[in-house]
Formats: C-alpha cells, sequence, structure tokens
C-alpha cells in the first residue's frame, strides 16, 4: 500500500514538474515575451530597465529558471502586473469557488451517472438506453458555455427560478449562506452535469454489459441470488472501476469547463480571474492559475487512481 | 468539451474484406451520415462563399437589437450588426482552425504513435510525453500559450493543434502495436526492409481508416477548442468566430435579453461538431468487420 501510493505520489510530482518546465521555456521562446507585454509603450528606457530588474527579467534564463522553481517550491507564484499582489494569494482567494464547483459537478455526476448506466445496461435497447446512446454522442458537441447560456436565459432570467450570478448573498448569514451558496451553485454545477454525465454514463452502460455476459454473474445466478444483487452487488463492483478511470481522465475537461461556466454566471472561481486577468493581460496570473490548476488536476487524478487500487477486488493493497 | 468518444477497444486490428466501393456506398446509405454529410457540406459551402451569402460585419448599424425578421433572419446585436452574416463568417474561422489543427495533430500524433509502437526505446519516452499532456488540464493551457502569442488565426491553429495530438498518438499507437505483432511485419523484417521502410510501407497503410476518424473527431474538438479561447476573449480580433459572437453577447450584457445573439451561433457549433462526430463514427462502425458479419 505505502509503496503504491509513494509510486503514483512520484508520478504527479513528475508529471507537475515536467508541465511547469516545458510551460516556463516554451512561454520565453515564444515570440511575444512576457517584458513586452509588461512594457507600456509610453515608458523611458531606463524605467523598462528598472521594471526588468525588479521582476528578474533582465537576467539569463537558466537564472531565472532556477529561482522561479526554487520561488514555486516556498508557494511563491509571483507579483501580479495589474494588482500588485501576490498572484498566490490571488489564485488562493478564489480556488475554493472553483474546488466547490468542480467537486460537486464530479460527485453529482457519478451519483446519476450510476443508476442510469445500470438501468440502461440491463434494459437494453429500451428507451432510456436508446435516450443514453443518443445524448453520450451529442454531449460530445455540446460547447459548455452554450448550456450556461441556455441555463441562464431559461431558468435564471425568464423563470427567475435560480441568481443568474455571483456565488453567495453577502446579506445572508448561518444556514440562510449555505442555502444562498447551494441556490447560487444549481445552475453552474447543472451546465457542467449536462456535458459530463452523457459519456460518463454511456461507458459505464458498456462495462455493465460486458460484466453481466461473465461466467460468475451465471454462477450467481445459478446459486440462486436475485436479479437485483447480481447486477447492484456483484456487476457493479466490476462495471464501475473503468468509469472510474474515465472520470479520472476526464478530470482536465471538467475542469476547462469551470473556467468557461464560471465565466458565463460571473462565478468568483480561477476560470472567472483567467477570464478577467486575460481582459487585463495580467500574465503572471494566468501562468499561475494554470499551474494551481494543473497541481489541482494532477493530484485529485492521483487520489482516484488510488481510490480505484482500494476499490477493485483483484488488487490487495 | 470533449469525451473520449472513441475507446482504444473499439477499434478493429482487420480491415473489412469488402470492395473499397462497396463499403464507401454502404457508408454513405445510412440516414444519420447521408445527414451529416449534408450538414457538413452545406457549412464548407458557406465558409466558402461567405461573401456572396453576406457582408462581412463591420461598423455599427441603426438597427440595434432586433429580432429575428424578414431583413435580418438571426436578429442584430448592440451595434446592430446582422447576426446571421456574422455566423456565416464565423463558420470561416471555425472550419479553417478546426480542419488545418487537426492535420497537424494528426501528423504529430501518427508519427509519434507509429514510432513508438514499432520501435521500443522511442515508445518509452513517448508514452511518458503523451501522459503528461493527457493529465494536464488543456483549456488553461492553450489560455497561457493563446495569451502571450497575439491571438489570430495561424497562431491558434498551432496551438490547438499542438495540444491535441497526444490523443491520436494513443489510438494510433494501440493499433499500431497490434499490426507491428502480425505475422507480415515479421516477414518484412526477415526479407532485410528497414525499420523506416516497415512503418511507412507496412504499417501506415493499416492505419489510415483509423486516421480519417481521427481528422474528424480531431476538427470537432478543435472547433470547440476554437469557440472556447475566442469566447474567453482570445479569438483572432479581425476574423469572425462563433466564440466571439457569444463574447459580445456576454460583454454587452444581452445574454438575458436577446436570445438569438446565443442561440444561433450555438446551433452552429452543435450541428457542425455533431455532424463530425456523427460522420467519424459511423465510420468506424462501418469498417468495423464484427458488425458487418464479415
Amino acid at each position: 500500500m505505502v509503496r503504491f501510493v509513494l509510486s503514483r505520489a512520484l508520478k504527479a510530482v513528475l508529471t507537475v514538474w515536467i508541465a511547469i518546465t516545458s510551460t516556463f521555456f516554451l512561454l520565453r521562446l515564444l515570440p511575444g515575451d512576457p517584458t513586452t507585454l509588461m512594457v507600456e509603450g509610453d515608458m523611458t528606457p531606463e524605467m523598462q530597465a528598472a521594471l526588468l530588474k525588479t521582476y528578474g527579467l533582465d537576467r539569463p534564463l537558466w537564472e531565472q529558471y532556477v529561482s522561479y522553481l526554487r520561488e514555486l517550491v516556498q508557494g511563491n507564484l509571483g507579483i501580479s502586473f495589474r494588482q500588485i499582489q501576490p498572484v498566490t494569494d490571488i489564485i488562493l482567494d478564489r480556488l475554493p469557488w472553483t474546488l466547490l464547483l468542480a467537486g460537486s459537478a464530479f460527485v453529482l455526476t457519478v451519483a446519476v451517472g450510476i443508476p442510469i448506466g445500470v438501468t440502461a445496461a440491463v434494459n437494453r435497447g429500451k428507451w432510456l438506453d436508446r435516450a443514453l446512446q443518443g445524448f453520450g454522442i451529442s454531449a460530445n458537441a455540446l460547447f459548455v458555455p452554450s448550456v450556461a447560456i441556455l441555463l441562464l436565459v431559461f431558468f435564471g432570467a425568464q423563470l427567475g427560478w435560480f441568481p443568474i450570478g455571483g456565488a453567495i448573498d453577502p446579506d445572508t448569514r448561518g444556514v440562510g449562506a449555505y442555502l444562498s451558496l447551494a441556490h447560487h451553485l444549481v445552475l453552474p454545477v447543472l451546465s457542467l452535469i449536462l456535458v459530463q454525465l452523457g459519456p460518463y454514463a454511456l461507458t459505464l452502460r458498456t462495462n455493465m454489459i460486458e460484466v453481466l455476459g461473465e461466467d460468475y454473474i451465471r454462477a450467481a445466478q445459478a446459486r440462486g441470488l436475485s436479479a437485483r444483487r447480481r447486477v447492484w452487488k456483484h456487476g457493479l463492483r466490476n462495471a464501475i472501476l473503468p468509469a472510474l478511470t474515465l472520470m479520472g481522465l476526464q478530470l482536465g475537461t471538467l475542469v476547462g469547463g469551470a473556467v468557461l461556466t464560471e465565466t458565463v454566471f460571473a462565478y468568483p472561481g480561477v476560470g472567472r480571474l483567467i477570464y478577467e486577468a486575460v481582459g487585463q493581460q495580467d500574465y503572471p496570473v494566468i501562468q499561475g492559475a494554470f499551474i494551481m490548476l494543473a497541481v489541482t488536476v494532477v493530484v485529485a487524478n492521483a487520489l482516484t487512481d488510488m481510490l480505484y487500487a482500494v476499490l477493485n477486488p483483484r488488487i490487495r493493497l | 468539451m470533449s469525451a473520449p468518444v472513441l475507446t482504444e477497444q473499439a477499434i478493429p486490428p482487420v480491415a473489412p474484406a469488402t470492395t473499397k466501393r462497396s463499403s464507401w456506398y454502404a457508408y454513405l446509405r445510412q440516414p444519420t451520415v447521408a445527414l451529416s454529410v449534408l450538414v457538413l457540406l452545406v457549412m464548407v459551402l458557406m465558409a466558402v462563399f461567405a461573401p456572396l451569402i453576406a457582408d462581412e460585419p463591420s461598423g455599427a448599424g441603426p438597427d440595434v437589437l432586433q429580432p429575428p425578421s424578414g431583413a435580418h433572419w438571426f436578429g442584430t446585436d448592440d451595434l446592430g450588426q446582422d447576426i446571421f452574416a456574422q455566423v456565416v463568417w464565423g463558420t470561416r474561422t471555425s472550419l479553417v482552425i478546426g480542419l488545418a489543427a487537426s492535420l497537424i495533430a494528426i501528423v504529430l500524433g501518427t508519427a509519434i504513435g507509429l514510432a513508438a509502437a514499432y520501435f521500443r526505446p522511442i515508445d518509452a519516452v513517448a508514452t511518458v510525453i503523451t501522459d503528461v499532456m493527457l493529465a494536464l488540464p488543456t483549456l488553461p493551457l492553450m489560455i497561457m500559450l493563446a495569451a502571450v502569442v497575439s491571438p489570430s488565426v495561424g497562431t491558434l491553429t498551432l496551438i490547438i493543434g499542438f495540444f491535441a495530438w497526444p490523443e491520436v498518438a494513443r489510438l494510433i499507437r494501440s493499433q499500431g502495436l497490434v499490426i507491428s505483432a502480425m505475422p507480415y511485419i515479421d516477414g518484412a523484417r526477415v526479407l532485410g526492409a528497414s525499420g523506416w521502410r516497415i512503418v511507412t510501407r507496412e504499417i501506415l497503410p493499416a492505419v489510415v481508416s483509423l486516421m480519417i476518424v481521427s481528422v474528424l473527431l480531431t476538427a470537432s474538438r478543435a472547433v470547440i477548442s476554437e469557440a472556447g479561447l475566442s469566447f474567453l476573449g482570445l479569438g483572432d480580433p479581425d476574423a469572425w468566430s462563433w466564440g466571439r459572437i457569444l463574447l459580445n453577447a456576454q460583454r454587452s450584457g444581452t445574454i438575458a435579453i436577446a436570445w438569438w445573439q446565443t442561440l444561433f451561433p450555438s446551433l452552429a457549433i452543435l450541428l457542425l461538431v455533431l455532424a463530425a462526430t456523427l460522420a467519424g463514427l459511423r465510420f468506424n462502425d462501418t469498417r468495423d468487420p464484427r458488425r458487418n458479419g464479415g
């Protein structure tokens, strides 16, 4: 167990390091480097030089990389160009909102996807199964902002059931604050679920059909186990594993979807921060946001893999 | 966004025994395929003949925020520009970026996938790189690069194409591994064929149909990526794009009032991507001998 966790953690660290290193050099080799973005046209050469020195951009590339890594390990992502404030503070302020949004979407997709996938597999060829297949394929063509805008216009603006933006009503206290939080979360989470659910439930259905044809399921039937027990206890336990892996692989897509959803709903997470930073060309914030999201996705993926190992009846750790 | 609709298990390692013409006919005769191909054709025609269909939208007009009418089929935005013209011109950007980015991804992905499948030492390195790239959140990565270079149709194509190859490489590698293990590859090696010759002359032809499927599926994802970047304000400022129409609605705060400004570009994205995805998936099914009873 310890060995598995350690090797998986090492792989995660390696992934993050490769991502940080390659993007660091790629960004500095590209034509429009950060210095030209940051330095305004009407500055004197002396002011430009002083500014570059402040941010350490006048030193050799290799030195910049080493000091960048050293700072990064200490949790320092640099200083925002526009709001003179550490990038780490700005992002940590916003990250909990994105984790709440993406995390809720992840959990609900799994919770709703399992019963739909299993029911479709058991009732193969019936209406639910056909609907799921159509939905699963067309979900690939759903553009997150389109879905989010549709929900916002219909359930937010037209019917007025849900707020059309923000994450919480600042005037609420206690239980009311939690209710307001949940109320604001409904439409953004729903946008993400609609895009994620189809492929997930479809994968589960395919796995389930395969598992239900296995010998041990027939053996369970011969032993007189009820259909419900065969499907939900013996079958699901094996069918759920590949679906879990898929969910882990989809985490990057989920975070990308969260960036777009937050933009539509003015949800105060990292995605909305990226949208604002793009408008202000606040380059350290954009890079810092990418690193934080990459770390989040890689860590969540590693945790999913560990969960897989715990759940898999064939692996005894 | 993208979902792995095509899994590695779904790929048959053997080409169907039917003749080329009859399998194309069987493919196009399916109603979903015929409809998808029709949608794709209409989109291509719209992109090519955009200047003949509508004037390029620019400047401000007198009809502000008009709902759809005979004069403005898709209504107008807060500047009085015609949404129909914007959607038609946006087709160009989406198709050009979608196709060009997908070609870059296919060339890179096929080269890396085949090299990994046949040359053992390359496989270890290629697999690590592919896994790392697949593990990262692609959209934030593309945002970061697009924000630094000044976004244009060219740079967006490069960025999207460069980050779309890992999924292609994974598909091509997994089929390439199956083919590398086949007896005729051993035969070629015994006859003294070089590694380069075996990969390009013996293995490559066996993955061509998988490449065709990948072009369609990768292009769909590229269209979605381009729309996402444009929606975040990282599109080409000189070219109309479906994502940019949605961004304009978002910026001017007309989302809740002018439904036509968001509905029509959204439908365009949905139709194009759905048609390309269905055409690709059905093509994959047609090649599958298990489904054709052969």
